[in-house]
């Protein structure tokens, strides 16, 4: 109920504005429409749903899929920003660790970009300040151009100290995983410590985080697997704290010879009634796979998501609700600007 | 004598309906207030919905200072 610094939490007032932000969300015939439409109609019809605010904002630097892209990252920020804001005590605590992701996420964008040369303009189109880390801070790191100030810069904001062993391997390699690794695991540390099962709804919202660390192992897995890595060195990728992939079906996961050996293994895992058909050995791509996943956390998040109206729960559900909202309009956008056919997006699209 | 103790635990019994009513509707005032503020940020047209939300909790008060009042004029 309090949080660290003693305040009582907002539950009322952060539910009820997540709750009528909710009621704004696209619904699945918004979806449907969408997918009938251009690039350019998709933009208009996401300007009158919501989208306003950003979509006018950048509308005289940016024009296209750019910018609707810039703008939906734009308004997820905004939105995730305003319910920080508004929560208090323990409730921002568990938000705030939660958004924490959205660091990290921006780090790894500054940091890929500018391995690959990108601009700073191309860097901050994918960046999103709804972390800890507001757009004068972000500014700040992309401006830095060695990684190591980047990195150390970093640090500075969010306390995290790079273990020695991550710096040199990361150096030694230029391999970006070993970063992006630490901070993944970092993350879900961090997130499990701070939200603490004292009550029903963080206990449902920790064993939520639990089932995302099975869903983003069981992926690493399958892509490693399909690159042809598997037995010890996959393990240094996987995320400790899952819920029902723990260390030793991790290991017997990784230690399977194929995709199809591993899928027969998880078999008696929750989540694998909503992925039987995509991981089918001769229709299996990993694209399926993910989104059957994802759909999986969709409807993990939508079992609780009235259970308890007066706690964390609504505010996370919001919270998956937008981010999956953002993504889907990505996709659609995306697959009308490339011409994909419209069963194939539809398929891509998490609802 | 024992009429003034009489009147006076009338007069504790009306004041402990009051008090305790009105603890008790602010307590449930308080979540309906924060949660109706909370969705007028989001739509300031549902002020008048909202307003309402708000104060029917205020009616138990008004039960309890039906008793107190009982209990000055009809005990």
């Amino acid at each position: 109920m309090f949080g660290r610094k003693g305040k009582a939490s907002n539950y009322a007032y952060t539910a009820a504005r997540v709750k009528a932000k909710k009621a704004h969300l696209l619904a699945e015939d918004d979806y449907s429409k969408m997918l009938m439409m251009t690039p350019q109609e998709i933009s208009r019809y996401i300007s009158e749903a919501g989208y306003t605010k950003e979509m006018t904002d950048l509308a005289n630097r940016e024009s296209g899929l750019d910018l609707l892209e810039h703008a939906t990252y734009a308004n997820m920020a905004n939105v995730f920003s305003s319910i920080l804001l508004a929560s208090t005590g323990g409730l921002y605590d568990m938000v705030s660790a939660y958004l924490t992701k959205w660091d990290n996420w921006n780090l790894k964008v500054i940091l890929r970009g500018k391995s690959y040369g990108l601009d700073a303009e191309g860097i901050r189109e994918d960046l999103v300040p709804a972390g800890s880390l507001g757009a004068e801070s972000l500014e700040k790191l992309v401006s830095l151009e060695a990684d190591d100030d980047i990195l150390a810069a970093f640090g500075r904001m969010t306390h995290i100290n790079f273990p020695q062993d991550v710096l040199a391997a990361y150096k030694a390699r230029s391999n970006l995983a070993e970063i992006e690794d630490y901070l993944d695991k970092r993350y879900y540390e961090h997130l499990l410590t701070v939200v603490r099962p004292t009550d029903r709804p963080s206990l449902m919202f920790r064993d939520y985080v639990m089932k995302e660390i099975d869903i983003k192992n069981f992926e690493t897995i399958l892509k490693l697997k399909l690159d042809g890595v598997r037995g010890e060195p996959v393990m240094k990728y996987v995320i400790p704290g899952g819920k029902q992939i723990d260390s030793k079906l991790a290991s017997q996961l990784a230690a399977a010879d194929t995709v199809e050996e591993a899928v027969s293994e998880v078999a008696q895992i929750g989540f694998y009634e909503d992925i039987k058909d995509a991981l089918d050995p001769k229709a299996a791509t990993i694209r399926e796979v993910v989104s059957g996943m994802k759909k999986y956390e969709m409807h993990q998040a939508k079992k609780f998501s009235h259970l308890y109206p007066l706690s964390v729960i609504p505010v996370l559900d919001y919270m998956i609700h937008k981010e999956n909202e953002v993504n889907n309009i990505r996709t659609v956008a995306r697959g009308a600007e490339s011409g994909l056919d419209r069963d194939v997006v539809k398929g891509l699209l998490v609802i | 004598m024992a009429e003034a103790e009489a009147t006076g635990l009338i007069a504790i019994g009306a004041g402990l309906a009051v008090g305790l009513a009105g603890i008790g509707s602010g307590l449930g005032e308080k979540d309906a207030a924060a949660a109706a503020i909370g969705a007028i940020t989001e739509d300031p047209s549902i002020f008048g919905k909202a307003m309402i939300f708000v104060v029917l909790p205020e009616t138990i008060v008004i039960f309890g200072l039906v008793i107190a009042i009982m209990a000055f004029f009809v005990l």
